[in-house]
């Protein structure tokens, strides 16, 4: 029997109106200038994600979030399943390129202005992406349920704690209880798996749908000087573009991820003291030198309350950075320039003097 | 702005780099144990080495005396070899250079990992060592120079398919450019006028 694949493929357009979406992304177009090299960065984050995604699923197969299963279920995956190495190992490097490329990808939307008006909630929506990646990869963390991933957890929970009024209900929420233990880890993984792919799906969805309506940016000098930038089209010039990008991420990824394969520690004890050197993921690290730094008491309140407060500050702030910053074109757009400046090379450092 | 520029891309490489060293330095370092042979095993199952070594299945010895359980394959190994050589001094379940349960000496006609390959008298003892904590980490490393080439023979092959993809994929841009420069589908003004989901996001 011959099938007539017009006839299908009519059938589905019939159904699920695909023809206008088609029509958009044939008539899509990608301004190009010196910093369209930023544009690639988004894709690569979804590429991340799908990887994530996926290598997620795979462990979930065989991954028991128990406190007697947790370490022998991820012991079984490294030894027994085919290539079950090689999934954890991608899953973890994955982690860590997203976080670093949403990371980036903010920067360069922040050096280059391209929150300004009419973008501001595409900024904000970015911004949500980091936090809640940040939380994918802290809760991801404990899942190996060793040592480290322990005490860190217990650090990271408690911080919480120094925000009055809501802090003890927050920590206790995050652990299901007044300490880390088994319940945390179940609770964690249910973060992980359920809750937060939920929600970052429901952000990168409104995400991607504001950088379809407003289109993408142009260079501030060039908007000013009304200079026309000449675009090229999504599909299939930007797309193949993009292809090329994601074979070198690719190859760098596996490459990585065969060469440093996460170990994996001996189960925690929750009766036994935290080990020495416990430090959280590298992108946690700054803000977990910056509470170090200040002493147990500045006067009337601690010095965690106040290293929390100005961390939750800093956040809100950049959160509404578009709002602050409503004249990039001026004088006051330089001075957010150079805090964003200051703010890279700060965590640069405090994540290198956390490490020494 | 030049010298703006230049801060920029140092600090963004900078932020690429840092990561990926403090990573590799938790990550690459393994952890010290006191007999390094106990990690020399193969912790993992490399794909690319599948065939190269005889593979013994030990499910009916001992769930953790798996490949990459060095500390349990010891436990394992010692606790079976004991008792079987009161029992019976020849035959005993052995250990090749990769860390491997071998059955292949006790009975050469047995399948690996057949009941019949493991003496009984070693079924109880294996039994009551499953208890056993692990202690040392698990630390994935090359079970010897074969799957060390077979990994690195596997790079070479990963990269130049890369290679050969993009190369096709440069082909293919530069036609698409070549078509859009040359006005060859003629677009229209602008890519907003038409916009198909201008009624769910407005114009």
């Amino acid at each position: 029997m011959k099938i007539d694949m017009k006839k299908f493929a009519a059938w589905f357009d019939d159904r699920l109106a695909l023809t206008p979406i088609f029509k958009y992304m044939t008539k899509k177009e990608v301004p190009q200038h010196e910093h369209s090299f930023w544009y690639y960065t988004g894709s690569s984050i979804l590429l991340f994600f799908f990887i994530q995604i996926v290598t997620g699923m795979m462990l979930a197969f065989y991954y028991k979030p128990t406190l007697e299963g947790a370490t022998d279920s991820i012991g079984r995956i490294m030894t027994e399943l085919p290539l079950g190495w090689l999934v954890r190992s991608i899953h973890s490097w994955s982690a860590t390129f997203m976080i670093a490329f949403v990371m980036i990808h903010l920067l360069a939307i922040w050096f280059t202005k391209s929150y300004r008006k009419p973008r501001e909630a595409t900024w904000m929506t970015g911004m949500m992406l980091l936090v809640v990646s940040m939380v994918f990869g802290f809760t991801g963390y404990l899942l190996p349920w060793d040592d480290l991933s322990l005490s860190a957890t217990k650090v990271g929970t408690n911080i919480p704690m120094a925000i009055p009024v809501v802090g003890k209900w927050v920590t206790q929420l995050l652990r299901g209880g007044d300490d880390v233990t088994g319940d945390t880890l179940t609770r964690f993984y249910m973060f992980h798996v359920c809750i937060l792919p939920l929600v970052i799906f429901a952000i990168l969805i409104v995400h991607i749908l504001l950088v379809q309506k407003e289109g993408m940016s142009v260079p501030l000098k060039d908007e000013i000087a009304k200079k026309k930038v000449p675009a090229l089209p999504f599909w299939p010039n930007f797309v193949l573009r993009e292809v090329v990008i994601w074979f070198v991420l690719l190859g760098v990824l596996l490459t990585i991820a065969v060469l440093f394969a996460p170990s994996l520690e001996p189960t925690a004890d929750l009766m036994a003291p935290a080990p020495e050197g416990v430090k959280p993921e590298w992108y946690f690290l700054f803000l977990f030198q910056t509470l170090k730094i200040f002493p147990a008491n500045m006067g009337p309140v601690t010095g965690e309350f106040v290293a929390v407060m100005l961390i939750l500050i800093a956040v809100v702030a950049i959160f509404f950075l578009p709002f602050l910053d409503n004249k990039p074109e001026g004088k006051k757009g330089k001075v957010f320039q150079y805090f964003g400046v200051a703010g890279v090379i700060y965590a640069i450092a405090f994540s290198i003097w956390s490490l020494l | 702005m030049r010298k703006t520029r230049i801060s920029f891309f140092l600090v963004m490489a900078s932020l690429v780099l840092a990561p990926l060293a403090a990573a590799a330095q938790q990550t690459g370092a393994p952890p010290k144990v006191k007999d390094k042979a106990q990690i020399k095993g193969r912790a993992f199952g490399s794909p690319l080495a599948r065939g190269l070594y005889s593979r013994a299945s030990t499910a009916e010895v001992d769930p953790l005396a798996k490949p990459g359980a060095p500390a349990a394959v010891e436990a394992a190994v010692s606790a079976q070899a004991a008792p079987a050589q009161e029992a019976k001094p020849a035959p005993a379940l052995t250990r090749d250079v990769n860390t491997r349960l071998s059955t292949a000496e006790a009975d050469p006609q047995a399948k690996p990992g057949a009941p019949a390959a493991v003496p009984p008298a070693a079924k109880k003892p294996a039994a009551k060592k499953a208890e056993v904590k692990r202690t040392e980490p698990i630390v994935p490393a090359y079970s010897g120079i074969k799957e060390k080439t077979a990994v690195f023979v596997f790079y070479v092959w990963l990269w130049f398919a890369i290679a050969v993809m993009i190369y096709f994929l440069r082909l293919w841009i530069k036609e698409a450019d070549r078509v859009y420069w040359a006005k060859y589908y003629e677009p229209e003004e602008s890519p907003r006028k038409d916009n198909p989901l201008a009624p769910v996001l407005g114009d």
